[in-house]
């Protein structure tokens, strides 16, 4: 798996060259350090004792095993995908007769590969990478060849199987498995739009690899994927959040449990609020540090893939949410009672008031006061890629 | 290190008189000094002789009450020596280039002094026989301009005249003491050559004074004098600079060797020494008195030493010398005296006042809150450093054992750093960077004693190094000077601007002299060159910012209510306790005053009901704004003010400010308030209002009422709560000019912040001080230098996470002994209101529309030319200006919308 290393600078070699077109001087861009209380917690003392959060604990705890698949379903979808796992495995070893693709590796990714599964999306992801050139006519094949093999192995089973632009999928009554199709990097420049698959989709591929990777390598630790679990939660219920992508969560509840002054992971409470905290304070919003890609080459801060109006979405949601939550409002926030609509509506908590904050981003009008703002612009970029 | 040489100089020579030297000429003495009439050399010597006296006067500061006849005939027989060495007639460099500096004195002063000399060296005998050694206190004060002033309080007033040229001119001092110690060095050696005087038991003993060591013979002797170790610590001391300078506070000297450690534990070290013992012994055979050789006067030494360590260490900064070591040496007692800062001396320098004033504001007027308003307070904070810092995390210690499992080092796993002594383990246990680090990552509520700002050191050092008599005009432009540049010094990224576009505004102070600032000087580290959201920022700034006509306005007001404030002091002194010391001070400044009082007892102080004013508020701390002009004063008074003093003092201060014919003021009382407001009739209508506190006034205080002494409380006392808070007011101002004032940005923000809070309603509840503060923990967390943009912008990136929301830490008072939340009285709808609108105000500056946070027209900045300075138009940006931001329109070009497709530009 190591030769993916050499992969890695793909995904910066798309950016660079054709994105700073005028020639212009170079301008050290020197991103904002946002506020992070933990980080500076010595500059604020507590000045009353903290408040007990035993309650909060315990409901994040049990908000966790609601969301965590139960054993049947863990069981189906782990036999689903050994058994597939295994069937393409034997296709890299011993091609025999099929030849309309030859696989050049087979890894797990996603959330089953990082345990950090839902309950009711019991779906797995399985890359497969070929070493010849990912025709849509391959794909069909490969997919039909591992349920040939499928059915061979369990001939009750009901099977399903279905193509799509990234792969095929196959199902069985309770679990499904996603065969997501790539090819070696060599291959990348050579696809037809017209024949293949898409480029970019297999080099997202290529990317879950990598970040499947180093989430093994670093992200082992459970309340990191319990805080993760409880995030895409919250990303589900609650509209304005739907812009993290899953990558972008892994990352940030990675961030809030271990990355503090004493390198210590951080107790669930104070980790989920840290992540709304961070978000609050602009954690991903132009101009801010926010959170440089591990899997990429250079320097990708994450929030860059939402427009500047998702990260303000994101950003003001979170922000609601906070206040809530600092009001008591954690059931709510949990899903446990109410619905979404207090991050958009106004609230009441114990007598205080919560106004849902409102977005602040307005499109800038083009031509005028490009003079006079002289372009400030460093922060306030998106990136193109996914 | 000038201050050090004053101490070695004259311990080495004059005070230790050689005992053994003098039994040979007792005789002799008398009847050469008798017969006065001398050459002109032998004249200067005994010119030079009697001029360190004064200096050595002050060093010890003996009670001088028993003068034993033998103590002047050892006077005496310390003078003859000089003598002959004067009389002998080869002239050595030394003693040569020494002339020239005395020269400088004026010429009354050598005849006053000779008149003295007799009468004089009686307190430096009696000091010298008793062995204490109290340098370190006159070391610090040396520093002082007018350190002189004590030894003047102790003379005689017939010697007034003389010492005040003394006392006036540092360098003089710094000279003579540096002629002295090369005559007595010379002295040595000349009387070894010619064996006409030399002490007949030790004829082969060739000392050296200044090293403090012997040579076998007078051929080495001679090739020592030659050498280079020996020039250098001669120019040293002529130069007075010892490596100790900066850091002078903390250090302990072992006058003996002239050594000087930073520690008691490193003091304690060096006795024990062989260095220090080889000197011992040494001296043991040469006779000399040996300070430190007694083990009971080295702990009386080094714990005396300490307490003047100590007081000084907080009187540094200020300038003032606030703590004074006595000690007596033959009761072996001490004691510590602090006196107020700003203190009402009697005296009619009204504008010496004011200058003294002014200085403390500038420097670190805190300490004066600190050590007048509080002593309990103040202790605690002086022990820190020295005496009881216990040392922290020993179990931080690792110990490392060799095979034998014997411990042979320790590994300190916090500062990562390794000893192989207990001692310097110990010693790191309690030094200032284990506990940083302790604090740092163990403990944040560690105490760590904070070092004098690096701003106030300069302060210091440039004061030194200021010829102390410049004329009442120089003094009073300083004077506005510095309160001007209080406020000025933020004005940094403001002049910033205007320079950057067209030079220096004319209204403009010239650049401050000394200590540019934080982020002046050093320039920026990488940050961004400066945002859309600095100029956006420094633009609203200088609108905010108050006009010279308001700042003068106010300067105006505040120095006339000093002054009147003043003269109130000294009737109601008079009035009430007709002393006889007022008198005795007259011209002299406030230092000299200071330690006039020291001299006098405790009573003396006691006598003066008001004791100090000091400013609080936005005017100390030098947040004013556009409008703002009411500034507050606090006047400390011995006892728990009363309405009758209200009364007394408001009587005097209107009849005081009618007197001034240029001003119209108008005084009223506000009891209810504790205060006195002062309001000008003139245009910019400024208020003073005069908080009247004490204290004493705390010690009744903790926190409920229960335990109020019925005791003595005169009936009519001034509401408690609100002298309580014109005293963390003073504590206030302290922590301010301590953290706030030279955190780059800091004061910019701060006085943004306030101008929202006045603007904006829901911010209004935000008090001022929970303001600062938070601001100051923000900006000072930032873990680098950030630009006025950044810093507004992290401002509320705090808030937004919900720093003041009920579950958050809130602002922890560093003010108050119990853990306080500043901002402990919004309630929660508030909170939720500010934090609602912290978190608008932070998405907008992310989307660039800080305009609107900051209150301000959309329109392009350059319209918002800082008119109020100079009504010149800056020059459009775009049309000809910097790449920069030629770069940044081009880049603007490219854009189309939000969805353009921008990658980052990288800064790995």
């Amino acid at each position: 798996m190591r030769n993916f290393r050499s992969v890695r600078g793909k995904g910066g070699m798309m950016r660079g060259p054709f994105n700073k077109p005028h020639g212009q001087p170079f301008r050290a861009f020197v991103p904002h350090i946002p506020f992070d209380l933990l980080q500076c917690e010595s500059a604020f003392p507590k000045s009353k004792p903290a408040s007990d959060e035993k309650s909060f604990t315990e409901a994040l705890l049990k908000r966790n095993a609601d969301l965590t698949p139960n054993a049947g379903e863990q069981a189906s979808i782990l036999a689903l995908v050994t058994k597939i796992q295994s069937i393409l495995d034997n296709l890299v070893i011993a091609p025999g007769a099929f030849d309309s693709a030859q696989i050049e590796e087979v890894r797990q990714v996603g959330s089953f590969k990082k345990g950090t599964m839902m309950t009711g999306s019991n779906v797995a992801d399985i890359i497969v990478m070929l070493k010849t050139l990912p025709t849509k006519e391959a794909v069909a094949a490969l997919g039909n060849k591992v349920l040939e093999e499928l059915k061979v192995q369990e001939p009750q089973e009901v099977l399903s199987m279905l193509t799509n632009e990234t792969g095929f999928e196959i199902s069985s009554a309770d679990a499904s498995v996603k065969c997501l199709i790539s090819t070696i990097p060599p291959n990348l420049k050579k696809l037809d739009p017209e024949l293949h698959l898409d480029g970019k989709v297999m080099q997202g591929h290529l990317a879950g690899i990598r970040h499947a990777r180093w989430f093994e390598e670093n992200a082992g630790h459970s309340s990191i994927k319990v805080l993760i679990r409880l995030l895409r939660d919250l990303r589900n219920r609650f509209e304005g959040l739907q812009p993290l992508t899953p990558w972008i969560i892994d990352l940030l509840a990675h961030y809030a449990v271990v990355n503090n002054p004493s390198r210590q992971p951080q107790p669930i409470n104070i980790a989920f609020k840290r992540c709304l905290q961070l978000l609050s304070a602009g954690f991903f919003l132009p101009g801010s540090v926010g959170i440089t890609d591990p899997c990429e080459q250079g320097t990708v801060r994450i929030h860059t893939v939402m427009t500047l109006e998702q990260q303000d979405q994101v950003c003001f949601t979170a922000q609601t949410l906070l206040r809530v939550l600092s009001h008591g409002g954690y059931k709510q926030i949990l899903g446990m009672e109410g619905n979404s609509s207090i991050a958009t509506e106004m609230s009441v908590w114990e007598g205080v008031v919560v106004t849902p904050s409102d977005k602040a981003y307005e499109k800038i009008e083009e031509k005028e006061g490009k003079d006079d703002e002289e372009g400030d612009d460093e922060g306030m970029e998106t990136q193109e890629n996914s | 290190m000038a201050h050090f040489v004053y101490p070695m100089a004259n311990t080495a020579q004059p005070a230790s008189g050689y005992p053994t030297a003098q039994t040979a000429y007792v005789a002799a003495p008398q009847a050469a000094y008798a017969t006065a009439p001398r050459a002109g050399q032998a004249y200067e010597t005994a010119y030079q002789a009697a001029h360190a006296t004064p200096q050595y006067a002050y060093t010890t500061r003996t009670p001088v009450a028993v003068t034993p006849a033998v103590a002047y005939d050892q006077t005496k027989a310390y003078y003859q020596p000089g003598q002959a060495v004067a009389a002998y007639t080869t002239p050595e460099t030394h003693y040569q280039a020494a002339k020239p500096s005395y020269s400088t004195s004026s010429s009354y002063n050598a005849t006053a002094i000779r008149q003295q000399a007799a009468a004089k060296p009686q307190s430096v005998q009696v000091s010298t026989a008793s062995g204490s050694y109290v340098y370190p206190a006159s070391t610090s004060q040396a520093t002082t301009s007018y350190s002189g002033a004590s030894s003047y309080n102790n003379a005689n007033t017939s010697y007034d005249a003389a010492l005040y040229t003394a006392a006036t001119s540092y360098y003089q001092q710094q000279q003579t003491a540096k002629t002295t110690s090369n005559w007595a060095l010379k002295k040595q050696s000349q009387s070894k050559f010619t064996k006409a005087k030399g002490p007949p038991k030790q004829p082969q003993l060739h000392y050296c004074d200044v090293c403090k060591i012997s040579c076998a013979g007078p051929q080495t002797y001679r090739e020592h004098l030659e050498g280079q170790k020996h020039k250098k610590k001669e120019s040293a001391a002529k130069a007075g600079s010892a490596p100790s300078s900066t850091r002078s506070h903390n250090q302990l000297r072992c006058e003996l060797c002239d050594v000087t450690c930073t520690g008691t534990d490193a003091y304690a070290a060096h006795i024990r020494g062989t260095k220090h013992q080889k000197v011992l012994k040494l001296h043991t055979r040469l006779g000399k008195p040996i300070p430190s050789n007694d083990p009971v006067v080295i702990t009386s030494n080094s714990s005396s030493t300490v307490a003047a360590k100590t007081a000084i260490t907080t009187s540094q900064p200020t300038k003032t010398v606030v703590g004074k070591v006595v000690s007596s040496a033959t009761q072996g007692t001490k004691k510590v005296l602090a006196t107020p800062k700003i203190t009402f001396v009697g005296g009619t320098q009204l504008k010496t006042t004011g200058v003294k004033t002014e200085e403390i504001k500038v420097d670190n007027k805190p300490e004066v809150g600190d050590t007048s308003s509080s002593k309990p307070m103040e202790e605690e904070l002086n022990i820190l450093g020295e005496k009881e810092v216990s040392p922290v995390g020993h179990e931080y210690i690792e110990e490392m054992k060799n095979d034998l499992g014997k411990v042979v080092s320790f590994n300190c796993k916090l500062c990562e750093c390794k000893f192989n002594d207990p001692n310097a383990k110990e010693m790191h246990l309690k030094g200032r960077r284990h506990r940083l680090q302790y604090k740092k990552k163990v403990d944040p509520n560690l105490q760590v004693e904070v070092k004098p700002s690096i701003r106030a050191r300069k302060v210091q050092e440039d004061r030194l190094h200021r010829p102390s008599f410049k004329d009442e005009f120089w003094r009073r432009r300083e004077q506005e000077e510095r309160w001007r540049g209080e406020m000025e010094e933020d004005m940094y990224w403001q002049r910033h601007y205007e320079m950057e576009f067209h030079g220096r505004r004319p209204g403009m102070m010239p650049p401050r002299p000394f200590m540019p600032g934080p982020g002046m000087g050093m320039g920026m580290p990488l940050r961004r060159p400066d945002s859309s959201d600095d100029r956006r920022v420094m633009a609203k700034h200088a609108t905010v910012y108050p006009t010279e006509v308001e700042l003068q306005a106010v300067q105006n007001m505040v120095t006339t209510c000093e002054k009147a404030l003043k003269q109130v002091s000294d009737l109601l002194a008079e009035s009430d306790a007709p002393k006889p010391d007022v008198g005795t001070v007259k011209k002299e400044k406030d230092g000299k005053e200071d330690k006039e009082k020291d001299s006098q007892t405790d009573e003396a102080q006691s006598h003066r009901t008001l004791k100090g004013v000091m400013r609080v508020g936005v005017l100390a701390k030098g947040l004013l704004l556009h409008g703002d002009l009411k500034v507050n004063l606090v006047v400390l008074c011995s006892e728990k003010p009363t309405r009758t003093l209200l009364e007394r003092v408001a009587d005097g201060l209107s009849k005081h400010l009618a007197a001034i014919p240029e001003n119209k003021f108008e005084v009223k009382r506000c009891v209810e308030e504790a205060a006195i407001i002062v309001t000008s009739e003139e245009d910019p209508k400024t208020t003073c209002i005069i908080t009247l506190s004490s204290p004493v006034m705390r010690e009744t205080n903790p926190t409920n009422g229960d335990n109020t002494p019925a005791v003595k409380d005169p009936p009519d006392v001034l509401d408690k709560n609100k002298c309580l808070e014109a005293l963390a007011a003073l504590r206030h101002a302290k922590w301010f000019q301590a953290r706030a004032n030279g955190l780059p940005s800091c004061v910019i923000v701060i006085r943004i912040m306030r101008d929202l809070c006045q603007r904006v309603p829901t911010w209004t509840p935000l008090s001022e001080w929970a303001l600062e503060l938070l601001v100051e923990k923000c900006i000072s967390s930032g873990g680098q230098v950030l630009s006025p943009g950044d810093g507004l912008r992290r401002v509320f990136e705090c808030i937004a996470s919900g720093i003041l929301l009920p579950g958050g830490p809130g602002l922890c008072d560093p003010c108050e002994k119990e853990p306080t939340d500043a901002a402990g009285s919004l309630t929660n709808q508030q909170r939720e209101e500010i934090t609602a609108s912290a978190q608008h105000a932070l998405r907008l500056i992310a989307f660039r529309q800080i305009h609107k946070v900051l209150g301000m027209d959309p329109a392009p900045l350059p319209k918002f030319t800082k008119q109020r300075f100079n009504p010149r138009k800056r020059r459009r940006t775009n049309s000809a200006g910097g790449e920069v931001d030629d770069a940044a329109g081009e880049k603007k070009d490219k854009k189309d919308g939000d969805e353009a497709m921008e990658t980052v530009a990288e800064v790995k």
